[in-house]
């Protein structure tokens, strides 16, 4: 006789709970159609910041962001040398990315971030790979553009100093 | 009991059913929480004996750890028990900080707390969630994954990550809070708290869930305390031992919270445990959001850091109970040597007590009354 006044209490409040809940504003979101706001700490697909006032990106190909990665997921080739050095290769394996974060503490230039972008499956496996094109803000033009100013200011510090060495290239595959 | 080949051929009908039949729960089983393989000996319904099977995750985590600078390893943590990943990254943060003799900013400490609780409201809201529908209250997963997403919300807002937070540094936390954190908590605890009275309507004051749940995998607390146990487990076995009271970490000894025990020892203790643990933690969030002070969240440490020769220990009371790590230095850039206690492998050694003469369809309560997370126990 407990059982059946417990029963019918049990089936009373659960009803009662599900009465309220019955009232209260939907939570889901029809996800592909739908998103959700990302918050701006976010830790998604990278870039690299484009800095305009410059005319290049903000990277100086140092690697320190390379040497903090526990997974080995960034690799770059270096443009120029010393003050006014940029990558003209910079690519990232993001199918060992762990997306922690460590390189862009790491970063002493802000020249690496992580943006909002999340939606980074695929049915290839190249599309892990990404390169500096995929990765500046700005996309290919601002890698071309990176590539002439760091070319320009290499000349001209060429100019500056005769007994400087040859100037190097963008790197062509 | 195992019978000789010869022997086997010659048995009677009635022979070999008294041997017990064998059957096989996993590894992908959908009530086992990640990759774990039960062999199971049943006379009828019930079990004889059962054999634990791990190591499906088996990534060697330890040995990777002693190959890579101190502060790599901190990423890797966020992998073991995955679904409480702050505590983790504590245990070792707290641990190299120890080794290394770092201080870490008041502010930060109390970062560190709110978070741990945050974290730990999530984790027992995972359990909560999958506990009823193992038990065949479907709703309650519902209901408690929405609250969990605010949770996550939360910790996503601060951290910029759902699930592998990876988000305290040695000497402190990487960032401050994002501005209007601590009113979003608030708000958050408001709605949480009107919540947890539905669960316990919905489920706790449950007829069913009560019957299923009450009496049902008895731990006594010898057997307990015997087998190492941690965490709700222990405590739910009658035993007041809290790594936060015993041996308090951060700033745990100036925040006001009771431990709650039962002397049942059975799988509705350690449900209530984690019910009554959810409201603490709550209790604790508002006193840290009051108390908090300003200043800096990070230790400046040199960029290679190399802590000197040593062996170093620290335990953190994560949502499963005791988890610590220890490591050991020899002066250079790497750990000589680093060992995790995961407090789930230590409370699923205790599984096949809990089984034996149990029903099978016990089985998933009791597995999921101890809240294992396999991550953490092959590692």
């Amino acid at each position: 006789m407990t059982y059946f006044i417990d029963g019918l209490a049990t089936l009373f409040f659960g009803m009662l709970v599900t009465w309220r809940n019955l009232w209260r504003p939907k939570v889901t979101v029809r996800y592909p159609y739908q998103k959700r706001p990302v918050p701006p700490r976010y830790r998604g697909l990278f870039y690299l910041k484009w800095n305009e006032e410059k005319q290049r990106l903000n990277c100086v190909g140092c690697t320190l962001c390379a040497q903090a990665c526990p997974t080995d997921v960034i690799s770059m080739v270096k443009l120029g040398k010393g003050t006014n050095a940029s990558v003209s290769e910079f690519t990232m394996d993001l199918g060992r990315c762990m997306f922690c974060n460590l390189c862009v503490e790491a970063c002493p230039f802000d020249a690496i971030y992580m943006g909002p972008v999340y939606e980074l499956a695929s049915e290839r496996r190249d599309a892990c790979l990404f390169r500096i094109t995929d990765l500046a803000q700005g996309g290919e033009e601002a890698v071309r553009k990176n590539i002439e100013t760091i070319q320009r200011l290499m000349a001209e510090e060429e100019k500056a100093k005769p007994a400087a060495t040859h100037p190097a290239g963008g790197h062509a595959e | 009991m195992p019978v000789s080949p010869e022997k086997q051929s010659t048995l009677s009908t009635v022979e070999i059913l008294s041997q017990g039949m064998v059957i096989n729960v996993g590894p992908q089983h959908p009530s086992t929480h990640g990759v774990l393989r039960l062999i199971l000996t049943l006379d009828g319904e019930q079990i004889l004996h059962c054999e634990p099977v791990i190591g499906y995750l088996h990534r060697g985590l330890e040995k990777m750890m002693e190959r890579r600078p101190y502060r790599h390893n901190i990423p890797f943590t966020d992998r073991l028990d995955y679904l409480a990943a702050l505590s983790n990254n504590l245990g070792i943060c707290q641990c190299i900080e120890r080794l290394g003799g770092v201080e870490v900013p008041e502010r930060a400490k109390y970062i560190r707390v709110l978070l741990m609780e945050l974290q730990r409201i999530a984790s027992h809201l995972v359990f909560l969630g999958t506990f009823g529908t193992d038990l065949g209250a479907t709703t309650m997963f519902l209901y408690a994954f929405r609250e969990r997403e605010l949770v996550l919300d939360l910790l996503e807002e601060c951290t910029g990550a759902r699930l592998t937070y990876n988000w305290i540094r040695v000497g402190g936390v990487p960032d401050d809070l994002p501005d209007g954190f601590a009113e979003k908590v608030l708000a958050f605890v408001k709605v949480f708290r009107q919540r947890l009275k539905e669960y316990d309507q919905l489920l706790t004051r449950n007829r069913i869930f009560r019957s299923r749940t009450q009496n049902i995998g008895v731990l006594p607390k010898d057997l307990a305390l015997a087998y190492g146990t941690s965490g709700p487990v222990l405590r739910a076995s009658g035993v007041a031992y809290d790594i936060r009271k015993v041996d308090p970490y951060e700033v745990y000894d100036r925040v006001e919270f009771d431990v709650p025990v039962f002397d049942r020892g059975d799988v509705w203790a350690r449900y209530l445990v984690r019910m009554e643990e959810m409201h603490q933690s709550l209790r604790i969030i508002e006193q840290v959001l009051r108390d908090m002070p300003d200043g800096p969240v990070q230790t400046k440490l040199p960029k290679i850091f190399k802590p000197p020769a040593g062996i170093a220990y620290s335990r953190v009371e994560s949502p499963r109970g005791e988890l610590s790590f220890m490591m050991v230095s020899d002066g250079s850039p790497n750990p000589v040597r680093v060992h995790i206690r995961a407090p789930s492998f230590v409370n699923l050694s205790v599984l096949p007590c809990l089984l034996e003469g149990a029903k099978v369809a016990d089985l998933v309560a009791i597995l999921g009354s101890i809240d294992v997370v396999l991550g953490e126990i092959d590692r």
